[in-house]
């Protein structure tokens, strides 16, 4: 173990030089370009090199996290109206210049800070993300036109006093700052982070039942991004001494999508190639063929949206896996290389609750309506310390909706839910997971092309956090989420990308995961539907010792009785959104009303 | 005060014309269509088209109508159907649609200034100030429009499969409905739709390859607020229209034109199902 963590240390130091290795060599090649390119071409290039920038804060907001986002521009407006207003109006100089900076920076992270409060909360529609990405350039370009000579209208502000140095230092300057942040993008991409974006692009929800504060983490990549853009766009008005409204405008933020989905999105390579080669192209040809270059440019974009979605740098990636694949067999073509290891969770983990002394969950008068129709009504329940309460009823009884009502605080219309004597109120399911509830789901939905490491990775964010530019090479889990692992083989599979699973290995890992989350209630919606018997026995295993060893509550929706027979220490039964018995395995089995409602003869429902 | 009140109800009739085709599509389709403001466009150059070829200009709406239903068809098969998996990647393919659209049409009418003939012009006496007749005989084609979408939806076989494909595609689809004609008609219906909305307000402004981009961003913002449902679009055009109207008056012209933009988007905050979901 001990050699086998040194050398992971030894790989994720090498990513760190291989990286800064390439960004070296990059670099060389912005400070001999210039004296190989034209004065118009490197003219044109600092252009190109600072919407790259531009391209690259796109594709970490759409390519990776998914949002579509359509107002990146407005963050470039921002910077290069910072610049030029503070040169026009106020002064020039180290002094302003640095003043200038730290004000595009500032006021586009206030600016982004302030549309992600708007734009991303749990529930919102990521059309109405985007519907706001598309209001914020709008609203600024009418703001610059009624700035009168303040902000120069609509003919822009020219001619303020700048840095006048040869084209070929700023070249130097745009090049560096594109190789700086590519650098550190990449970084960022394969490190912890990275991986949690990528799962909130592919199931938010999921994400945030696991505890993933979704909407902050947007907003701050929002924030972050948006002062990158700033930076740029504040080189590009110092360097070109002009600035006009466009450069905040709608269209050049819905060019930056071109750029980026042309080139490749989640790439980073891609969107800069795309920036640089149809900037540049278009610089040349805007000349002789203005409109017939554009007509390429939308055809193309709309060729490549429909056949490959992830752009032209996807010919060359799937090209080079194929080659890799090459002479692999099925399965072992689908494993990365798992830099991971599994090892027991320190502190105060799982065991704690053994030492709670206030009851775990309590559910009083919990109401839930649908307009008129009343799903739940008045349901009152206490699950204790080291008890499996199953949750039985015929279909439409309501019991998935009673587990949406507990782990997430904005679903229910009347009642209160207090978990480990605190109050759910309102929370959205991220906070509900800190007080201590795991939900797994009737559907396993799960992150299509993480890895089975990444994904319980991503169970441990909140407790373990993740880092920013490096991947962590263990994976601290509880023990019985360690047992389930082996119990299943998945600890042997955790390079393999989820979507290859089994349904049972599914199942498994998603009660892993909610177990690394460290549960005190856990809330379990058929989790063994569509298992075999021996999967069943070994979760009906696991979910007993979760009881007795650990003094978890568990709250579990089954329809097979026996199962529930066999595993329950107390059986609530639910009636159309009432509850119809509490009480022991042998009082609910032995019930008249009960074989009643399951048979489908009419009852007089108990008051 | 007259002609204050005739601005708010004119300009909220316009709206309302404009958004109707935009919300068609979105709701049957799930897809917000970023063409929306290059069949605008459209629409004013088929006007263009008619009325120079020296046909009676009330020939202008349904020939622009034909074109778009047309124009609508073709692009469902060819650009859409792909993308219904995809509908974030299909608003792009449409954005890029309008690209295309406006370089073509730049192509044959060159980038300049074009103008369709009215069917009507001079004013009328109204409320004891004289107001273009045109933008009153608008309000009377969004209150016929208003009335004509209600029926199609409500009282013919085509608006029951396509209320049913709304409110459940997958058990329409089970029932037999043939959700992919559904989506084919509606997106032609959509862009027909916006094409005769385009030769509607040309008499009003002056036509070139990109006068249909300006309508665009408004359009969505009444769409969704009015919740997908045509009182709600009737409620959204006089609300925020009329908001418009009176920002423009007396604030000034340049806020107003944000005033859709910036309401729009604090009420889908407060009320993300728009106005007419609770």
């Amino acid at each position: 173990m001990v050699d086998i963590a040194s050398e992971r240390a030894g790989r994720s130091l090498s990513s760190y030089w291989a990286t800064a290795i390439v960004a070296a060599l990059a670099l060389a090649v912005v400070v001999a370009a210039p004296h190989f390119l034209g004065i118009y071409l490197t003219n044109v290039m600092i252009r190109a090199l600072f919407l790259g920038v531009l391209a690259l804060t796109v594709d970490l907001v759409w390519g990776y996290t998914g949002i579509l986002t359509f107002g990146q521009s407005a963050f470039y407006g921002i910077g290069a109206y910072a610049c030029a207003l503070v040169f026009t109006h106020w002064g020039f100089g180290p002094g302003w210049f640095a003043a200038a900076l730290v004000i595009a920076i500032v006021s586009a992270a206030l600016v982004a800070w302030l549309v992600g409060l708007l734009s991303f909360y749990h529930g919102a529609s990521p059309l109405y993300s985007s519907i706001m990405t598309l209001a914020l350039p709008i609203v600024l370009v009418q703001i610059i036109f009624a700035g009168g000579t303040f902000t120069g209208s609509s003919s822009g502000l020219s001619g303020f006093p700048t840095y006048y140095w040869s084209l070929a230092t700023w070249f130097v300057i745009a090049g560096a700052l594109l190789v700086v942040v590519a650098a550190f993008a990449w970084l960022f991409v394969r490190g912890d982070f990275g991986r949690i974006l990528i799962a909130i692009r592919e199931n938010e929800d999921r994400c945030a039942y696991l505890g993933i504060p979704v909407s902050r983490i947007k907003t701050g990549l929002f924030v972050v991004c948006g002062a990158i853009g700033a930076v740029a766009g504040f080189g590009y008005a110092a360097f070109t001494d002009v600035v006009a409204p466009e450069l905040a405008g709608f269209l050049l933020g819905t060019e930056s999508l071109i750029w980026v989905a042309l080139g490749g999105r989640a790439t980073l390579i891609g969107p800069i190639l795309g920036a640089i080669g149809i900037d540049v192209t278009s610089s040349y040809l805007s000349g002789s063929l203005p409109f017939l270059w554009k007509f390429i440019v939308g055809v193309a974009f709309v060729v490549v949206i429909i056949l490959l979605p992830n752009g032209i740098a996807s010919l060359v990636t799937g090209a080079w896996r194929r080659y890799k694949r090459h002479g692999k067999d099925g399965a072992a073509a689908h494993m990365h290389r798992e830099t991971v290891t599994l090892v027991p969770a320190k502190g105060r983990g799982l065991e704690e609750n053994l030492a709670a002394d206030t009851s775990p969950i309590r559910i009083e008068a919990l109401t839930c309506r649908y307009g008129s129709l009343t799903v739940l009504d008045g349901i009152e329940v206490e699950g204790r310390r080291g008890e499996l309460l199953s949750i039985v009823g015929p279909n439409g009884a309501g019991k998935t909706t009673l587990m949406r009502c507990i782990s997430n605080g904005s679903e229910r219309s009347g009642g209160e839910v207090t978990i480990g004597g605190e109050t759910i109120g309102r929370k959205s399911p991220q906070k509900i997971v800190a007080l201590g509830v795991g939900r797994s789901f009737q559907n396993t939905s799960l992150f299509d092309s993480l890895t089975v490491g990444d994904c319980l990775r991503l169970a441990r964010y909140r407790i373990d956090g993740a880092r920013y530019f490096e991947r962590s090479d263990k994976v601290a889990l509880p023990e019985p989420a360690l047992d389930i692992l082996k119990a299943t083989g998945l600890d042997r599979q955790l390079g393999l990308e989820t979507r290859y699973l089994s349904h049972g290995m599914k199942r498994g890992l998603e009660l892993a995961m909610v177990l690394a989350t460290e549960p005190r209630v856990l809330l379990l919606d058929e989790p063994t539907a569509g298992l075999t018997k021996a999967e069943r026995t070994a979760i009906g295993s696991v979910l007993t010792r979760l009881v007795e060893d650990y003094g978890l509550c568990v709250f579990l929706i089954e329809h097979d009785l026996d199962f529930v027979r066999e595993i329950s220490s107390r059986i609530v039964v639910l009636h159309q959104g009432k509850m119809l018995l509490d009480g022991s395995v042998e009082e609910v089995v032995s019930s008249d009303l009960v074989k009643a409602v399951y048979s489908g003869q009419e009852t007089e429902a108990p008051a | 005060m007259a002609t204050l009140l005739l601005d708010i109800v004119t300009t909220s009739s316009m709206l309302f014309i404009i958004a109707a085709g935009l919300m068609i599509i979105l709701g049957v389709m799930k897809l917000i269509n970023f063409a929306h403001g290059a069949f605008l466009t459209v629409g004013g150059y088929s006007a263009h088209v008619v009325t120079n070829a020296g046909f009676n200009a009330w020939l202008t709406i349904p020939a622009a109508a034909v074109v778009g239903f047309l124009l609508g068809i073709v692009v469902e098969r060819v650009i859409l159907r792909p993308l219904y998996d995809r509908p974030l990647d299909a608003i792009l393919a449409t954005w890029g649609l309008g690209i295309v659209i406006a370089q073509i049409i730049t192509f044959i009418f060159g980038r300049g200034v074009q103008f369709a003939e009215s069917p009507i012009s001079g004013t009328t006496d109204l409320l004891s100030v004289g107001y273009s007749s045109w933008r009153l005989v608008l309000v009377v084609v969004a209150l016929a429009l208003g009335a004509a979408l209600t029926a199609l939806l409500y009282y013919t076989r085509f608006g029951l499969n396509a209320r049913a494909v709304i409110m459940n595609e997958n058990l329409a689809r089970g029932l037999g409905i043939d959700s992919v004609r559904v989506r084919a008609v509606t997106f032609g219906l959509g862009a027909a739709l916006a094409c005769a909305a385009g030769a509607l307000i040309t008499p009003l402004l002056s036509i070139d390859p990109n006068m249909g981009l300006p309508w665009l961003v408004n359009s969505f913002m009444l769409v969704l607020v009015s919740g997908v449902a045509i009182p709600g679009l009737a409620l959204a055009s006089l609300l925020l229209g009329g908001a418009q109207v009176l920002v423009s008056t007396f604030v000034s012209p340049i806020i107003g034109g944000i005033t859709i933009v910036v309401l729009a988007a604090v009420i889908l905050r407060i009320r993300p199902g728009g106005l007419s979901r609770g």
